[in-house]
């Protein structure tokens, strides 16, 4: 029988003690990260950080994800050669899907709110369902959907469906919409960003013909496995959050997606221009 | 939940089963392709809160999953992807029609109305606001045993052929002997 309901290993309160013990020996000690960013699978930016330290899932949330893709790892590095501001990215997460709790799926980002950590950036590959999106698109979220609490368990999932998208509108937001404005203008070969509403599934199944089409109903632009969970958790702190899909196929009506080495190109562009807007947006922090 | 016959799984169990549904699945499936056929799973289940006073057996051609839950949550059983693509899962009746080596549905199966599905969590009686919304959202019936069912089918690589039968209302003779060829 599965374990279902693997809970969180530690407490946001340790894992942030650990974090300040394995940072004390190092240039970052004295210092806070001005923003968290999480990477979800297949994303690839901030890179190569300077003066970075690497600090292993395991060893500061006590678990590490079983995902492939990511390997779960927590890199505190300068934004840029020189700067004394740093930032601190965590690449991989843990999904309900794989039979985490609810604590354990949110323990990242109740750590980074436990830190004091003002902001913080989640990514996630996402479906798109807006037909006007392309492959590699970057959508910015202006609002999601909640249909992967726990709490639908309970109550089934027709609450959810009847319930209106969330709004996520704060200045983080406001920033990532702004960078991209900007960079689109400079370079031609920057794709304006896409805005829209994320709609955050159970998994890990994915979703039916059907199903899209509920979803569409339901004004979602994009669908994805995570990201709810972590926003939700910033919510009535301090943290602000925001977050980018990555678009990596987009659902249409004869199925016609692109081939798999499309997408991967796709998605490589789609992270190349994710990294300069991020870049953008934490150097203005 | 049982296996009757070897060309065929019947499920007559409810949710608690689909935990061992992978354990056999496996085995099954090699079965069905050391015998030269595609593996298909027949699912029967009670509907519910039939749209446009259709109450009457329909097959089912797609689902909406309104349970709040997924049978595939937890560790990936290496059976299947642990992503499984869910789409063109059920079998139309006219898509078995000419298929000897698998199946050969006759007329009865073709003349039932074809729907979609809202699987819902078990035993939950839908209100009438309820069901409006999952009328709205697509679905024509609902039911509890179906979708999850055929989620982990879905994942072990089999196709599906649901049909939704609404309660106290046995399924036509003709029907039956359809399925059984």
């Amino acid at each position: 029988m599965p374990n279902l309901n693997k809970v969180a290993e530690k407490s946001a309160a340790e894992a942030v003690a650990l974090i300040q013990t394995k940072l004390s020996s190092s240039s970052f000690a004295q210092t806070k990260p001005v923003a968290a960013v999480v990477l979800g699978s297949g994303v690839s930016v901030l890179d190569n950080l300077p003066d970075q330290v690497v600090l292993n899932f395991q060893d500061v949330f006590g678990m590490a994800p079983g995902v492939a893709g990511h390997s779960g790892t927590l890199t505190v590095g300068r934004l840029a050669e020189g700067d004394a501001r740093t930032v601190a990215v965590l690449r991989g997460r843990f999904h309900l899907y794989e039979g985490y709790a609810w604590d354990a799926v949110t323990l990242a980002a109740r750590t980074v709110v436990e830190w004091g950590l003002p902001n913080l950036l989640l990514t996630n590959a996402a479906g798109g369902l807006n037909q006007k999106y392309a492959v590699g698109d970057l959508m910015v979220l202006t609002g999601y959907r909640d249909h992967l609490s726990p709490k639908w368990k309970q109550e089934s999932l027709i609450p959810a469906v009847q319930a209106k998208s969330e709004t996520v509108s704060n200045t983080l937001t406001d920033k990532l919409i702004a960078a991209g404005q900007k960079l689109s203008q400079e370079d031609s070969q920057f794709r304006p960003l896409q805005a829209g509403v994320y709609a955050g599934l159970l998994g890990p199944s994915y979703e039916t013909m059907a199903e899209i089409e509920m979803l569409r109903k339901l004004q979602a632009d994009a669908v994805g496995m995570s990201t709810v969970p972590e926003i939700l958790s910033c919510a009535g702190s301090k943290t602000m959050a925001a977050a980018v899909s990555v678009i990596t196929n987009v659902w249409s009506d004869d199925v016609a997606m692109g081939g798999h080495e499309e997408v991967l190109e796709a998605s490589k562009a789609a992270s190349k221009r994710l990294d300069k807007l991020f870049r953008h947006v934490l150097s203005g922090l | 939940m049982k296996l009757r016959y070897a060309r065929r799984l019947d499920f007559t169990g409810g949710i608690s089963d689909f935990d061992q549904f992978e354990e056999f699945g496996q085995p099954v499936m090699d079965l069905l392709r050391s015998e030269g056929r595609s593996p298909l799973v027949i699912v029967v289940d009670t509907g519910y809160g039939f749209s446009g006073g259709n109450v009457q057996p329909h097959i089912v051609l797609d689902h909406l999953n309104l349970s709040g839950d997924n049978p595939l949550v937890g560790p990936n059983n290496p059976i299947g992807q642990r992503f499984p693509v869910v789409n063109d899962i059920y079998i139309a009746a006219a898509d078995t029609v000419d298929q000897e080596e698998t199946w050969s549905i006759g007329h009865p199966l073709g003349k039932l109305r074809n729907g979609v599905a809202a699987g819902v969590r078990q035993g939950q009686k839908l209100s009438e606001e309820e069901l409006k919304t999952c009328h709205e959202l697509g679905s024509h019936f609902y039911c509890y045993n179906l979708v999850p069912t055929m989620i982990v089918a879905a994942h072990a690589g089999l196709k599906v052929l649901g049909l939704v039968v609404p309660e106290g209302q046995p399924l036509d003779a003709k029907v039956l002997t359809a399925i059984a060829r």
